[in-house]
């Protein structure tokens, strides 16, 4: 906006969105633009909100704002937009018509303003806004303090707080002209709003945290239940797919790297679209309902006990799909030291890049009994993993927020918008760029990394018949992994998990085509392997003993739990912190976490017997 | 008297904002000017942000900054 100002490509007209159920607040950022002194439309939107539309006065809005054009519109309803476009076609065209009224600087205020600008610039209606601007914030315009010092406190003599100047003289405005607008329109502050009503339940002190309790429990109950079945179509698309491209394409390279890489490959991510959308979709709805505005105005306090606000429960409920959108909604958290330690731990919220290798696991090395009467034990150990990063979380935001200084004062100001019923397009919108998003990385990391690793993991080709271990030990692949081994075999990790360790970095998900990679060209068969059963029965071929093991499948999950994977959250981090070290120190920590997690977990679980 | 001597539901009119100025100017900014009237809406435990409407909104503000608003 103020390079606009400056004279730099100005737009040819500014369309101003405002809550017509809301004015005197709305009208606040269009007396800002208005300084700009560029043709402007004002438009009314959620007119669905009001309980007659000609509760404003449209003609003598236009006029007291001194704008091209009032229409009013409901985005929700779809209505209005034509007069809209009109609107805007109209202003192109007839550009005498910026004649901008706005008076928001009253005379004592702009005498002084003067006084201050006109030695300087010509006086034009931007040129005060600045200066005000100047002297709310006791800056002076050339160095000279002096200056700036006199006439603030011949403002202070007027009776006006200088600090809040600017703020003050534009909602002086607003108000005056308001009831000339609205004049039907009484702000009745003892009235209760149906939403007011609603909080007494959602936001009491003990239902309202339970209601969020159980509303969590049933988000996540539904991540696993209901997409299960969508999990299975997709499942059985991508093994007719294999079988259709083995059936039809003569033996030879391209059908390996087609079944072995591509489709082995991408097709164990996209299996878990269902589960992304399923959250995407009930977060979008807690969002555009207010409902989670309410979340964090019941969380604020024990959120920031823990070094963290109020703010950071949708960015760490965000990161349970993926950390990226969780880091950079952090924005909206007010103080600087709150919002770097929210994203310092928000890594450690289980994404649901990490399901597919958690679900493996489990599925493959953890036996679906049931334990102390009702609990399933698989689903027992992903709630664990799940709690594990969540607890830890926590305890290191209070550790951190020791150490990090603050910048500016913390503040936790919010609207409590009115609850809404979400608009359908913009939740299915909301739904969809977020599984374009997963696609799209699926199909660019997830597939260049699957071709990659099928040639890693293939070449140099041995002759088979002139040794008995299979040659995959001989690949490249094979030769990377095996110069892991020494630095991971304490966690009980052998040369295969090493590889998905090192293609994890791309992201975390790519563990479980990795395996199934390496898998499928171990193999050496036709058909695709089925991944849990190659783990389970993987047996070293000197010893014959088990490679995997329940005990290293755990110590695998705390691993994943903890560590450092995701190459595009740590490139997010350098972006919104603008420097390096940030990321690199969440780098550093946690690899030193999952490390000494896995570590403990394996030994450990040696020590007391388990295997 | 201050913004948090309300009991729920009681209105006052702001007569002064202390505090710094970042944070005068946030409340400012949301319609918080002397002259206005408000109403607390509602307290959380242990002296968590409290609820207050102002103008057409209901707003979230810590306790500790309601404490800066000052009532006529």
């Amino acid at each position: 906006m103020l390079s606009w100002a400056k004279g730099e490509n100005p737009p040819a007209v500014i369309v101003s969105v405002v809550d017509a159920s809301n004015l005197s607040r709305n009208l606040y950022l269009t007396t800002q633009l208005l300084d700009l002194d560029i043709p402007t439309i004002v438009v009314l939107n959620m007119m669905d909100q009001l309980k007659d539309s000609s509760q404003i006065d449209i003609q003598k809005l236009k006029k007291e704002l001194g704008v091209s054009a009032v229409v009013p519109i409901s985005a929700k309803m779809n209505w209005g937009f034509d007069a809209l476009k009109s609107a805007i076609q109209k202003s192109l065209v007839n550009v005498a018509q910026t004649n901008h009224q706005s008076q928001w600087i009253n005379q004592d205020i702009s005498h002084q303003i003067k006084l201050l600008i006109e030695p300087h610039f010509s006086s034009s209606k931007f040129a005060a806004a600045h200066a005000l601007r100047r002297i709310s914030r006791n800056e002076s315009l050339n160095g000279e303090n002096s200056h700036i010092e006199a006439i603030r406190n011949s403002i202070l003599e007027l009776g006006y707080n200088t600090d809040t100047l600017e703020a003050t003289l534009r909602y002086k405005w607003i108000d005056g002209i308001l009831p000339f607008v609205q004049p039907k329109i009484r702000t009745k502050i003892q009235k209760e709003t149906r939403s007011e009503r609603w909080d007494k339940i959602l936001t009491h002190p003990w239902m309202g945290p339970a209601i969020f309790m159980a509303i969590l429990y049933f988000i996540f109950q539904s991540i696993f239940t209901w997409a299960s079945i969508p999990m299975d179509w997709i499942q059985a698309g991508i093994d007719n797919i294999s079988m259709f491209v083995l059936s039809n394409m003569s033996p030879g390279m391209l059908r390996d790297i087609l079944v072995e890489g591509i489709i082995g490959g991408v097709g164990a991510i996209v299996i878990f679209l269902p589960q992304i959308l399923i959250l995407s979709f009930f977060l979008t709805m807690l969002e555009d309902t207010g409902y989670m505005a309410r979340v964090a105005f019941m969380l604020d306090k024990s959120m920031t006990k823990m070094g963290l606000h109020g703010k950071s429960i949708l960015p760490l409920m965000s990161a349970y799909a993926c950390a990226i959108p969780g880091i950079m909604s952090t924005r909206t958290i007010d103080s600087w030291k709150e919002r770097l330690v929210t994203i310092l731990i928000l890594p450690l919220m289980s994404c649901s890049a990490r399901l597919p290798v958690y679900t493996l696991l489990i599925s493959a090395f953890i036996p679906p009994i049931t334990v102390g009467g009702y609990f399933n034990l698989q689903g027992l150990t992903l709630v664990v993993m799940y709690f594990l990063g969540t607890v830890t979380a926590l305890i290191l935001a209070k550790i951190f927020s020791r150490f990090i200084k603050e910048k500016s004062s913390s503040s936790f100001v919010m609207e409590l918008p009115p609850y809404r019923l979400p608009i359908a397009r913009s939740v299915i919108r909301q739904v969809f760029i977020r599984g374009k998003l997963f696609l799209v990385n699926a199909g660019k990391i997830i597939m260049a990394i699957s071709i990659l690793l099928w040639f890693l993991a293939s070449f140099p080709k041995v002759d088979a018949s002139l040794t008995d271990v299979n040659p995959i030990h001989h690949s490249y692949a094979g030769k990377i992994g095996h110069a892991m081994e020494p630095v991971i075999r304490p966690l009980g990790f052998d040369w295969k998990i090493g590889i998905g360790l090192l293609t994890s970095f791309a992201a975390r998900e790519v563990m479980v085509s990795t395996m199934a990679t390496i898998y499928n060209v171990e193999d050496r068969g036709d058909e695709t392997v089925n991944l849990r059963e190659a783990m389970r029965n993987d047996v070293d071929v000197k010893t014959g003993v088990p490679v995997y093991t329940p005990l290293i499948a755990l110590a695998l999950m705390v691993f994943y739990v903890f560590a450092a994977q995701c190459m595009a959250t740590f490139a997010i981090v350098r972006q919104e912190t603008n420097s390096w070290k940030w990321p690199l120190f969440m780098i550093a920590y946690l690899t030193i976490l999952a490390y000494t997690g896995a570590f403990i977990v394996y030994r450990g679980g040696l020590l007391l017997g388990y295997s | 008297m201050t913004l948090i001597d309300l009991s729920p539901g009681e209105v006052g009119t702001i007569s002064n904002i202390k505090g710094n100025r970042h944070l005068q100017n946030r409340l400012v900014e949301l319609g918080l000017l002397s002259g206005t009237d408000v109403r607390l809406v509602k307290c959380t435990p242990f002296n968590g942000p409290v609820e207050i409407k102002v103008r057409d909104s209901y707003l979230s503000i810590r306790w500790d900054d309601a404490q800066l608003v000052e009532l006529k």
